[in-house]
């Protein structure tokens, strides 16, 4: 491959999408829109493949690295780069990224052109804010990301969509805000550059990191969400159109988990250490409340939506644990919880196309009429409770593991955690596939065709293997893991639960 | 590679085939799954075999997950245990799917039922073969998993889906102590390898987990007692085991072959499997022992109590398992290893025999039809005897299996004679137990009192062949007797055969001596005591419990309803939770959580609509409205004035023309911002004209 191409491989990456979004401008016919959309996220994730092809994974710093002169006067630059996990979750986008445009080839039948391109925009911006080497960059993008979903959410969304829009809106500014001042903060405590790479080597007082890092918590919080944040959540995942919630489900939210990753514990490890008990706290807290609130839910959608909140909680649970299991299992879980979460999106619209209705009363008995979904909708949800062999149970056991260094009494919260899993998903599946059929309609409802078919073997396939064979992933990010721990180990809090005599 | 990497491997396969390309194969699946079961029961013939010959074989297959000096390896590992437990598993496999190919035609999941099953299989021979504490976990999952498939096999039931959610709830609520054991485990050894972990556990004595550490006290406990006190608890699930037995029964929703294999005679046996493959880490801590021989204890004797009032024989006998499985833990639980193992063989062998006799006669005397038809077939002729070895067996008559084998030599950890007779009391009683509640059954199937309450669905099946003929069930139930007699006599074999597996038993084991002991006798009476009571109940009809008193009644009235566990989780547990979520939803989440940033939106919505207010066009045009009617009165004031100085009659005349454009003008609705911006500029165009034309014109 010529040098051309590989030197500015992540380019070429972000740029498909954004050409895409160009090209889509000048097509007319709604079908061939579709296509294009399709054959662009697909070159995406191929482009993104050949990226993890080329990685070398056992270097633990950034890879692909580019950079050129953006605004000078300011330090600006353009840069990016990955290391693993950017990398996992770039894979994770741009895998999402077609199965959502096939998700949406009949549902959405309005302004076909405007969706789609929305969808690029969306795909693009992701790609750039897990990339992104320059906090500048990466605000810029992070913002961007908000626009194309608010639009996709007000236009195609459910009954109560406006609200639903502006919740999120309001909630996202309010994150950004505090986003943006955490990064001038740094921007004017770490000698005036916006340099990702460059700010975590330098080392800040106490009093500077706390506030800082006061800001990028609520921020971080807010997108990922953390429980007293979350409220925005279910209402947006549930309005949203069904590719909507795939890429909030499965991408979005990781942004936050992200943050953490990349920007609190190397820039800011004291004051990540020292809020470490109140967000691990907080993540248990989350773990039982969306637990909780899933359980309460008569709306599919809603249902899905709060066991994501649960989810979360064990990303924080495992981040902050300061270990390297617990922070592999973290990103394993963002990179499951974008599978898993996005299937039950993907199924759940698929039983709104046909009945448009998310009410679980109004389902029942589903075993017979489609066999086939049902069988989709088994594995999703199991795999949502973690059960072993699926791919979400690597990551809850690591994380678990993880947590356990810090304190036994939050590992056994958590455990309760899948277990309320297990009991709301059961109890949908249930209501929902088990028993008798609610409805006439319900029990005449026609199984799933060879497209929405396609969408879901790909991620059914992946939760096994994953599940199975956990192995490529995780070498992928464990160097990177390895040197993330290593520059937060002399802040890491202190293994106070065992005590060998 | 070994061979034997296949005894988990054909069933796997089996599993994908059917899975993946079930439906086409339709009635025929059986095709597929009873020659890969048969071959892992003829590979695990040769495994059990080769161990006896040449010790233990250790498989190594893959690195499942590595993250710092965590790493997690797919072993397996073929010891003496092992072996026995992979006979029972396939051998039972197999005659189940054999059993199922004539039991399940024409049902319409017939290719999802054999899928399942080989699923089933692999898992829980990879449970046995697992030398790796995770892997165990993830098998004992997918068990779980399985169970619940299978009882929800009859979707359209209702009471089957209710049945398979409560198992695996169940389940699930004691499968977090079992992965709490795993985690603490790891976090004390710092592998998950079983046999690294019993090899290291004699050096990690007096380690210990500061349970107070969250609230900043301090209360250690050595971490062996934790650890195995979390194995129990997920024994007390899987095993069904009280206070967690409550899903078993309702688990006889599923179909009669799948009550057999995993209910009664494999996956209800992990919990003493799995103690006994860590008996050397839960000899290790006495207190937890003694916990777990107290729990075994009551189960014992509560299932026996119970299965004593049921009338519904599925019923009757899935309480029988669980007192016997209590029996096993207490076993655990005393320290009697070798007890509980063969126990637990013998066990699981005769459940499946008796529960598939049973599944033969319940088709045999349920009609041909839907039970609501009620003319039922009163044939049962032709399945009393099967039914009758079974009963032998189970009602434990001693030269047959159960509870043979000479006790007093098995058990060396507590040297406490109260313990001994402890063991003794419970022992006897089970048996006691178990000779009247069988008795009561078989009696009680003959004279047709007892029907099974899911007759309605042999409805599904308009013709349903003959199973097993009769001689066919007599001569499985004979071979079992006789391989239970040889066990008998093989018992120190049996003693010496799983040595090496148990580790050293501190006290050591005592040299074992063959044959019949004279403590043979008291089992032997304690059952020809349960038997005569039985039918000295039935023969006095005016004995029933009920007649006897207040006492009686109350206990009778409580065993019935089986203490009422089932309704005690209703109300204190799943009511309360599901309220409390409804609570939090409604009054914390949209009422609390939701108020602030409803708050935000409306104050946002209000300053919206204020800027809306401020920059909309009205507001402009009225601005401008306002501006045009003032220079209006302001071209006014100035003609008076100019007039009142005498000015000339052309200014009069210009000022008395713009006072009347001013008017049209006014009169005119401005409607657009460009409109608004013509009147303005006209207006100023003119203001300035007249000035000029008053300062310069006169001039």
């Amino acid at each position: 491959m010529s040098p051309v191409f590989t030197d500015h491989l992540i380019s070429w990456t972000i740029a498909v999408p954004f050409i895409g979004l160009a090209l889509l401008a000048f097509v007319r016919s709604q079908e061939w829109i579709r296509r294009i959309a399709l054959a662009i996220t697909s070159l995406a994730f191929a482009l993104a493949v050949v990226l993890w092809s080329l990685f070398d994974a056992s270097q633990p710093g950034m890879q692909f690295v580019e950079r050129s002169e953006w605004m000078p006067t300011f330090n600006i630059q353009y840069a990016v780069g990955i290391d693993g996990i950017s990398l996992l979750l770039v894979l994770l986008t741009t895998f999402l990224a077609p199965i959502c445009v096939l998700a949406s080839w009949k549902s959405i039948d309005t302004k076909v052109k405007a969706f789609m391109s929305l969808i690029l925009l969306v795909e693009g911006a992701m790609i750039v804010v897990f990339t992104a080497l320059d906090l500048f960059l990466f605000f810029m993008l992070w913002e961007v990301t908000m626009i194309p979903m608010y639009f996709l959410i007000i236009l195609w969304g459910g009954p109560a969509r406006r609200a639903a829009g502006i919740k999120f809106v309001l909630y996202s500014l309010t994150g950004s805000l505090l986003l943006l001042v955490g990064i001038l903060g740094l921007y004017l405590e770490g000698g005036r550059t916006f340099d990702l790479l460059a700010l975590a080597e330098r080392t800040y007082p106490s009093e500077v990191q706390f506030w800082i890092f006061l800001a990028f918590l609520i921020a971080f919080a807010i997108k990922l969400p953390m429980v007293p944040f979350h409220s925005w959540l279910p209402d947006a995942h549930s309005e949203a159109p069904t590719a909507g919630s795939v890429i909030l489900a499965g991408v979005l939210l990781k942004m936050g988990g992200y943050g953490f990753l990349r920007f609190c514990l190397p820039i800011l490890p004291e004051a990540s250490a020292a809020f470490a008990p109140v967000i691990l706290w907080f993540s248990v807290v989350a773990i039982l409340y969306g637990g909780c609130l899933a359980l309460a839910q008569s709306d599919l959608k809603k249902l899905v939506a709060y066991s994501s909140i649960s989810h979360m909680g064990f990303v924080t649970l495992g981040i902050f644990a300061f270990n390297s299991q617990g922070i592999q299992g973290a990103v394993l879980q963002m990179f499951n919880h974008g599978i898993t979460t996005g299937a039950l999106f993907l199924a759940v619209g698929q039983l709104y196309d046909r009945t448009h209705s998310r009410e679980i009363g109004d389902y029942g008995g589903l075993h017979k009429p489609m066999p086939r979904f049902v069988v989709f909708l088994c594995v999703f949800s199991v795999a949502a409770f973690g059960l072993p062999g699926t791919a979400n149970f690597i990551g809850e056991f690591l994380v678990l593991f993880g947590g356990s260094h810090t304190s036994f009494v939050r590992v056994l919260l958590a455990m309760g955690g899948i277990v309320l899993a297990a009991a709301y998903m059961l109890w949908m599946l249930q209501r929902v596939v088990l028993g008798k059929a609610s409805t006439r309609e319900a029990a005449l409802l026609p199984d799933l065709d060879m497209r929405e078919t396609a969408t879901l073997v790909p991620l059914a396939a992946l939760v096994f293997i994953l599940g199975l064979y956990p192995g490529p992933l995780m070498e992928l990010m464990d160097s990177s893991v390895t040197s993330l721990v290593e520059q937060t180990a002399e802040f890491a809090p202190a293994d106070v639960s065992m005590l060998r005599p | 590679m070994s061979i034997y990497l296949f005894i988990p491997l054909l069933p796997l396969l089996a599993f994908l085939v059917l899975a993946l390309g079930g439906k086409s194969l339709g009635e025929s699946s059986h095709k597929v799954g009873v020659p890969a079961v048969g071959l892992t029961l003829a590979l695990s013939i040769g495994a059990f075999f080769s161990v006896a010959a040449s010790g233990p074989i250790s498989i190594p297959i893959y690195r499942l997950i590595e993250v710092g000096t965590l790493a997690v390896d797919v072993d397996l590992y073929v010891d003496q245990l092992t072996v026995l437990l992979l006979l029972l598993v396939t051998a039972g496999s197999f005659v189940v799917h054999v059993y199922s190919v004539r039991y399940m035609i024409g049902d319409p999941k017939y290719s999802r039922f054999f899928a399942v099953m080989a699923l089933f299989t692999f898992a829980m021979v990879m449970l046995v073969m697992s030398n790796n504490l995770l892997v165990t976990y993830m098998c004992w999952e997918v068990m779980g998993i399985c169970s619940y498939l299978l009882i929800s096999h009859w979707a359209h039931r209702e009471s089957a889906c209710t049945a398979a959610t409560k198992a695996f709830l169940v389940n699930a609520v004691a499968d977090v102590g079992l992965g709490f054991g795993v985690i603490l485990t790891l976090f004390t050894y710092g592998t998950l390898d079983i046999q690294d972990i019993l090899a290291a556990a004699a050096g990690a004595g007096g380690s210990g987990i500061n349970l107070l550490a969250w609230a900043g006290f301090e209360w250690m406990v050595e971490s062996n007692t934790l650890i195995t006190l979390c194995l129990l608890v997920g024994a007390l699930g899987k095993s069904a085991q009280f206070p967690l037995h409550v899903w078993l029964p309702f688990a006889m929703e599923a179909p009669t072959p799948v009550s057999a294999l995993i209910h009664a005679a494999t996956m209800v046996n992990a919990g003493p499997f799995l103690l006994v493959r860590l008996s050397p880490l839960v000899m290790l801590a006495p207190s937890a022992m003694t916990v777990i021989a107290i729990v075994g204890a009551v189960t014992a004797l509560f299932g026996g109590l119970v299965a004593l009032t049921q009338s519904d024989i599925k019923r009757l006998l899935a309480y029988s398992t669980i007192s016997h499985i209590g029996f096993m833990i207490f076993a655990c639980g005393v320290g009697a290893f070798v007890v509980a193992i063969f126990h637990l063989l013998a066990h699981g062998f005769l459940k499946g025999f008796l529960f598939l006799s049973t599944g033969d006669s319940l088709w045999s005397i349920t009609p041909h039809g839907s039970a609501e038809d009620g003319e039922e077939q009163r044939s049962t002729a032709p399945v009393a005897p099967s039914l009758l070895v079974g009963t032998l067996l189970l009602a434990c008559i001693p030269p047959l299996v159960l509870f043979s084998g000479t006790y007093e030599q098995m058990w060396n950890v507590h040297d406490l004679s109260s313990a001994r007779i402890a063991f003794w009391i419970i022992a006897l009683g089970t048996v006691f137990l178990t000779a009247m509640y069988t008795f009561r059954a078989v009696v009680s199937l003959f004279q047709q009192s007892m029907v099974r309450q899911d007759a309605a669905d042999s409805g599904l099946y308009a013709v349903r062949p003959r199973l097993f003929s009769t001689e066919h069930i007599l001569s499985v139930g004979l071979l079992t007797a006789l391989v239970g007699c040889l066990l008998v006599f093989l018992w120190s074999w049996f003693t010496a055969f799983l040595a090496p597996a148990l580790g050293a038993q501190p006290g050591g084991l005592l040299e074992p001596s063959g044959g019949f002991s004279p403590w043979l006798v008291a089992p032997f009476l304690a059952a020809a005591g349960g038997w005569s009571l039985a039918w000295y109940a039935r023969r006095r009809r005016g004995f029933a419990a009920v007649n006897r008193g207040e006492w009686t009644r109350t206990a009778y009235v409580l065993l019935l309803n089986k203490l009422y566990v089932d309704e005690i989780y209703d109300v204190c547990v799943v009511k309360p939770a599901i309220r409390f979520s409804k609570w939090l939803f409604y009054r914390v989440d949209v009422r609390g959580f939701d108020l602030w940033s409803r708050d935000l939106a409306g104050l946002s919505k209000d300053l919206a609509q204020w800027l809306d207010r401020t920059i909309e066009l009205q507001a402009v045009e009225r601005t401008v409205r306002q501006g045009a009617s003032g220079l209006v009165s302001l071209s006014r004031w100035m003609w008076r004035v100019i007039d009142l100085r005498g000015t000339d009659q052309a200014v009069q005349q210009l000022g008395r023309i713009n006072d009347e454009t001013g008017e049209v003008l006014q009169g005119i609705e401005p409607r657009t911002l460009q409109h608004n911006l013509v009147v303005v500029v006209v207006w100023l165009v003119l203001v300035i004209g007249l000035l000029y034309g008053l300062v310069y014109g006169t001039a």
